[in-house]
């Protein structure tokens, strides 16, 4: 008696579940897929080292979540991580890692402020002014380096390196960067007032203006967000390669994008979540690691990884709707 | 876009170098895209060095930015102009053809520099001048396996490798000559995977760590150039795996440091500033009506930790 009257809930609950997150269902399932086509996929070594290689990008796209809910666009991050990184690299050697650090985070973040000033406050198009600083921000990092490579000269005398090489409790300095700054932002869209302004200004920009909510200050605020992720993940960056091109972080912003749109968000605005985002991320770093043991020849990779983003993001719509098919959208 | 093109002309108007004299010949030059990278930045410096040097020619130096329009249209502006020569680092080995056949047919010799156009093309080009990346996959290759020799191990060895950006000349023709020479000296030696790297040395370093995880034994990495190498070389250090030999081309200075540690093997050593000297001389003996070869190739040699010191540090 009590089976047959618990199981229809606990089913609807488990459907309920499963039209929330979807992209969690199709994250699972390429895992259990790439583990069954190679054995050595599931090694702690191996998962470690993915979730590794992914925080650059996973600490980029948090920032840039804020951003796509608040309904904008941020291309600029690219560019920007490759300038991050060169400036780091090199104050690192004229002034020492304690205000290397430091100083490129302000440097960094002056230029989210102001991308934040014209999209917010001048209210430009944030595609326009994103794109126009994608070019600009490689022109600036160019004007700085010169076009040269930068290196850290001692590479073995200095404790910089930890940020991207060490570890602690055995798990890689890296992720813990990105887990704790996951952990953060996601307290701060979901429990904070600012994050409910962040949702109320990209669903709705005029009605959170007539709400009171301050709309030009929370575009700019994560605008701002989004630069100091993009000034953590050129600091792991340039800690773990030590050295750099000029062009690093070029093409990133799409892969950023690529991510964020996979973890479900709208980029109407209004809608995603920093959990959806780091699946997102995971996505499509375990489909890079999984085609690479697989050993897939590599022209056809691209084609690869396109069919199971389209698969992924198909999973997805098909869970919220709960069926694979609709007529009607 | 207008921005740019009057930068283009403004850098160029301002670059005219050396004496208005009957006997002088002008050479334009449009290159790839300066600034990227090091060894392009090198390059310039050392082409505008060498002209300067050199009282009977008047260059005028263009960057495309990496644009394809962009660049054709400098060949069009460099036809106005009516210089003696043209000298082009391509964009694309494809698109700019039209281009230089239309400076062909105005009688203007062109002179392609570092990477060649695309086969169709070279009825419109006096001469290539630039390295020869077969040799260099080559040469590679002997290296990689004189190692394995010495080590003994050249019977059993297995390595893996790691190709520059799919598509590019280079990035082929380099791993055509490894992959044509390795059997010919090591026949035993395996090559078991080979992935691009996309001249990347974050790329290559993601990638490595997927090979270190798949197989257990490598005994050799040969990269592209010396940027993904050393970006193989971070990627066995963190896993602690020792002792793998890698090979790397076109020596950086983190591959001149990592060689001077004794953690990476050997490279072959191509310096901008020999490219850019080959190319402006070769622009020259073309138009003193000297007989140049059509693949007018500059010597890059092997690099190993055992003759590096005949060797100065590489500037990028």
């Amino acid at each position: 008696m009590a089976d047959t009257a618990t199981n229809p809930v606990s089913l609807k609950r488990a459907g309920n579940f499963l039209a929330r997150q979807g992209i969690l269902v199709a994250f699972v399932i390429f895992m259990v897929g790439f583990a069954l086509a190679n054995d050595r996929f599931l090694d702690m070594d191996n998962v470690l080292g993915v979730i590794r290689s992914s925080t650059i990008l996973g600490v980029m796209a948090l920032g840039v979540t804020f951003v796509v809910i608040s309904g904008n666009l941020d291309l600029s991050v690219g560019s920007m991580m490759s300038f991050a990184t060169i400036v780091v690299l090199d104050l690192h050697d004229k002034i020492g890692p304690e205000l290397a650090i430091p100083l490129m985070f302000v440097m960094t973040m002056s230029l989210g402020a102001l991308i934040g000033f014209l999209v917010g406050y001048l209210k430009l198009n944030s595609l326009i002014v994103t794109l126009g600083m994608l070019s600009a921000i490689h022109g600036l990092t160019l004007t700085y380096s010169g076009g040269k490579n930068i290196d850290i000269a001692d590479k073995e005398g200095t404790w910089f390196s930890i940020l991207g090489q060490g570890s602690a409790l055995g798990i890689p300095i890296p992720i813990l960067i990105f887990l704790g700054l996951a952990a953060l932002l996601s307290i701060l869209l979901t429990k904070m007032p600012f994050g409910r302004k962040v949702y109320a200004v990209g669903g709705n920009g005029t009605a959170a203006t007539f709400s009171g909510i301050r709309r030009a200050r929370t575009v700019f605020c994560c605008y701002l967000i989004s630069s100091f992720c993009v000034a953590t993940a050129g600091l792991i960056q340039a800690s773990r390669s030590m050295g750099s091109q000029n062009t690093v972080g070029q093409g990133m912003e799409l892969e950023v994008l690529a991510a964020i749109i996979l973890g479900g968000a709208s980029l109407m605005g209004g809608s995603g979540t920093v959990f959806k985002t780091v699946i997102g991320v995971l996505i499509l770093g375990f489909i890079q690691n999984g085609l690479l043991l697989i050993g897939l020849e590599f022209y056809v990779q691209y084609i690869v990884t396109w069919i199971i983003i389209i698969l992924a993001v198909w999973l997805d719509i098909a869970a919220k709707r709960g069926r694979l098919w609709s007529p009607i959208a | 876009m207008k921005l740019y093109k009057a930068l283009a002309i403004t850098a160029a108007g301002s670059l005219f170098i050396g004496v208005a004299q009957a006997e002088t010949y002008k050479i334009g030059i449009t290159q790839n895209n300066v600034g990227v990278d090091s060894y392009q930045t090198t390059y310039e410096q050392a082409f505008i060095e060498a002209a300067e040097a050199n009282p009977d020619v008047e260059v005028v130096v263009m960057d495309a930015g990496g644009d394809v329009a962009r660049q054709i249209q400098q060949m069009e502006d460099l036809i106005q102009q009516n210089v003696d020569a043209i000298i082009i680092w391509p964009t694309n080995g494809q698109a700019v053809i039209p281009a230089v056949r239309k400076a062909a047919q105005e009688d203007i010799p062109v002179i392609v520099t570092n990477s060649n156009i695309a086969e169709e093309g070279f009825d419109f080009v006096a001469s290539f001048s630039g390295p020869d990346n077969i040799t260099q996959g080559r040469r590679s290759a002997e290296i990689m396996c004189e190692k394995f020799t010495e080590m003994g191990i050249e019977d059993e060895a297995q390595i893996v490798q790691i190709t520059g950006q799919p598509g590019y000349t280079t990035a082929i023709e380099r791993a055509q000559g490894f992959e044509e020479r390795l059997p010919e000296v090591c026949p035993e030696v395996t090559l078991m995977e080979t992935q691009p790297g996309d001249w990347n040395r974050e790329k290559s370093q993601t990638v490595m760590e997927a090979f270190l995880v798949k197989y257990d034994d490598i005994d050799g990495v040969y990269a592209g150039d010396d940027n993904m190498g050393v970006g193989a070389l971070n990627a066995a250090r963190a896993a602690g795996r020792d002792g793998i030999i890698f090979v790397g081309a076109t020596n950086f200075a983190v591959g001149y440091e990592a060689m001077e540690r004794g953690e990476y093997w050997g490279s072959i050593y191509q310096s901008p500033v020999d490219d850019a000297e080959a190319a402006l001389q070769t622009a020259i003996d073309v138009l003193n009506g000297e007989d140049v070869p059509f693949l007018n190739y500059f010597d890059t040699p092997k690099i190993t930790q055992d003759n590096m010191d005949e060797f100065s540090k590489p500037v990028f």
